[in-house]
């Protein structure tokens, strides 16, 4: 008896997390069990193991497969787009006072303002193929980067900077062994950002105006009442999202163990 | 000189003023002389302007911004009184953050945006259904916040309420709310941003009134005049919360002012 209080008490933490997600897992598994639902709820009830059995059933018919291979391709097509432009143009901003004032006040409009409201516009542009997605994913991943860059950028240590400056180094090498590896932990914290961003808008690019795409299918399953493939892909997006957050986290207290703890930000 | 000094002064303003100003003369200068505007396609600042006009000044756009607030304000509601009890309990006993962490982390960073076809589908397209999408993507910046403000408290400032004799009331409304604040009205600002995406995917979705709705359906009509009015409205409403949510940060915790996480 002694050992398992002991046992308990060593692993609480994680007892009575994974305890409280398995006991909700489980009540959910029983509700039609033990009470019989009104029929207007039933319809769109699901349980998990019927969700995991669409899951299965999804896989084996092949019908799966095509979807998560385009939303995949327009999540890192963005990201790779937002990387590519945002890293730049933050490190930019962060060395001159000039084009910071210049680009201001579009990335903080720009930033404060949802940018799905883009995605009429976009599906106008860019028409309802990937590219409107990937434009979605881009405009929604760019601006944590790049604000974070900046940030990155503006907080280097100014010994540094003339260190590096008195050497004889120009612009550019000040931007290359001092701006970008003394930013590395602010890029990473946006990269974590960028990718929340980054999953939103490929789930709601895909919602309106697709044919293909895991948001797509679950917009279609919604409106055939298949609610269990809805949860299928409800899952297959938290479970990448939270890889990839985790992922990313890591990079980042190996990057900043120094740092104070900090708040959750998704 | 003078104007030189001006100019050290105020470069931020200047320069922002005039890179704003740059882009809305060349926009309209390029498409009027240069590339033939394809009405379809793309537009110019003066024909927005006299759709803003129409649209905001004239009102046709209001009640679309009223039905939107009300479910916003409906969701935001109650992801406050939601989200401030449980990031409280969360932050004062061990237990329960042991509990519910692992639980409500995965939830608040997982996209559950994608539940929006399904809340739509169950519960219509009218306000509840909004409501609902705002409160989901809202809540957890006020849980994980109020939480972590609760975590910050300081240990002394309590004793010292206890030693004194006061109550587990006081200890709230004294100590530990005071000075959590600070972090919830932080986590306000990342909600309100959030609690925008609900909105906005649930008025692109289904809906037959609200701003989102007005600006996807000027978009599937070809009135891009019209579209980008909307998006200026929303633009403009989205500003003014944000900032007036960190200058609110900044009266009630100015030695925190502006912390990562935009």
């Amino acid at each position: 008896m002694n050992r398992l209080v002991n046992f308990y008490h060593d692993r609480e933490h994680y007892l009575l997390g994974w305890g409280f997600i398995l006991i909700l897992l489980l009540a959910w598994e029983a509700i039609p069990r033990v009470a019989v639902l009104p029929r207007g709820l039933s319809l769109f009830f699901t349980t998990p193991t019927r969700v995991i059995e669409a899951f299965y059933q999804l896989i084996v018919e092949n019908k799966i497969q095509h979807h998560f291979y385009v939303s995949s391709v327009e999540f890192l097509l963005g990201l790779a787009l937002a990387i590519a432009v945002g890293l730049p143009l933050g490190l930019i901003t962060g060395r001159s006072r000039t084009i910071d004032a210049l680009v201001d006040s579009y990335v903080t409009v720009l930033n404060a303002t949802p940018r799905l409201i883009f995605l009429p516009l976009f599906i106008l542009w860019f028409g309802i193929g990937m590219w409107s997605k990937v434009m979605i994913v881009f405009i929604g991943a760019v601006f944590p980067l790049l604000i974070n860059t900046h940030e990155g950028v503006k907080n280097i240590d100014r010994v540094l900077v003339d260190v590096v400056r008195s050497f004889g180094a120009n612009e550019w090498q000040v931007l290359k062994t001092v701006a970008l590896p003394n930013s590395v932990p602010y890029i990473v914290v946006g990269l974590r950002l960028a990718i929340g961003r980054a999953v939103l808008g490929v789930v709601v690019g895909e919602f309106f105006g697709a044919s293909e795409g895991l948001g797509y299918m679950i917009a279609s399953a919604a409106t055939n009442y298949k609610v269990d493939v809805v949860f299928v892909g409800v899952a297959i997006f938290m479970g990448l999202s939270l890889i990839l957050t985790m992922l990313v986290k890591n990079i980042e207290t190996r990057l900043s163990r120094w740092r104070p703890e900090e708040i959750k930000t998704f | 000189m003078a104007f030189k000094a001006i100019y050290q002064e105020h470069y931020r303003a200047i320069l922002g003023t005039v890179s704003v100003l740059a882009l809305i003369f060349l926009w309209e200068l390029l498409l009027t002389f240069v590339i033939p505007l394809n009405p379809f396609f793309f537009t110019k600042p003066s024909l927005i302007a006299v759709a803003f006009q129409e649209q905001v000044i004239h009102g046709a756009l209001w009640n679309d911004l009223a039905v939107s607030s009300r479910a916003f304000i409906w969701g935001f509601g109650l992801a406050i009184l939601f989200g401030i009890p449980i990031g409280a309990v969360m932050g004062w006993r061990r237990r329960a953050e042991y509990t519910l962490d692992p639980f409500l982390t995965a939830l608040y960073a997982s996209p559950l945006v994608a539940l929006a076809p399904l809340i739509i589908v169950v519960f219509g397209v009218g306000l509840f259904a909004k409501a609902m999408l705002v409160f989901l993507l809202s809540v957890f910046p006020f849980i994980f916040n109020t939480f972590a403000g609760v975590r910050s408290t300081d240990r002394l400032l309590i004793n010292v309420v206890r030693s004194f004799g006061g109550h587990e009331k006081d200890l709230y409304l004294k100590v530990i709310f005071p000075s959590s604040l600070p972090y919830i009205v932080a986590g306000a600002r990342i909600a309100l941003g959030r609690g925008l995406v609900g909105i906005i995917v649930g008025e692109f979705y289904a809906a037959s009134e609200g701003i989102g709705f007005a600006i996807s359906r000027f978009g599937d009509t070809y009135k891009l005049p019209e579209m980008f009015a909307g998006i200026l409205v929303l633009m403009i409403a989205a500003v003014a919360l944000t900032e007036g949510m960190r200058k609110l940060e900044d009266i009630l915790a100015p030695w925190r002012a502006s912390q990562e996480s935009r």
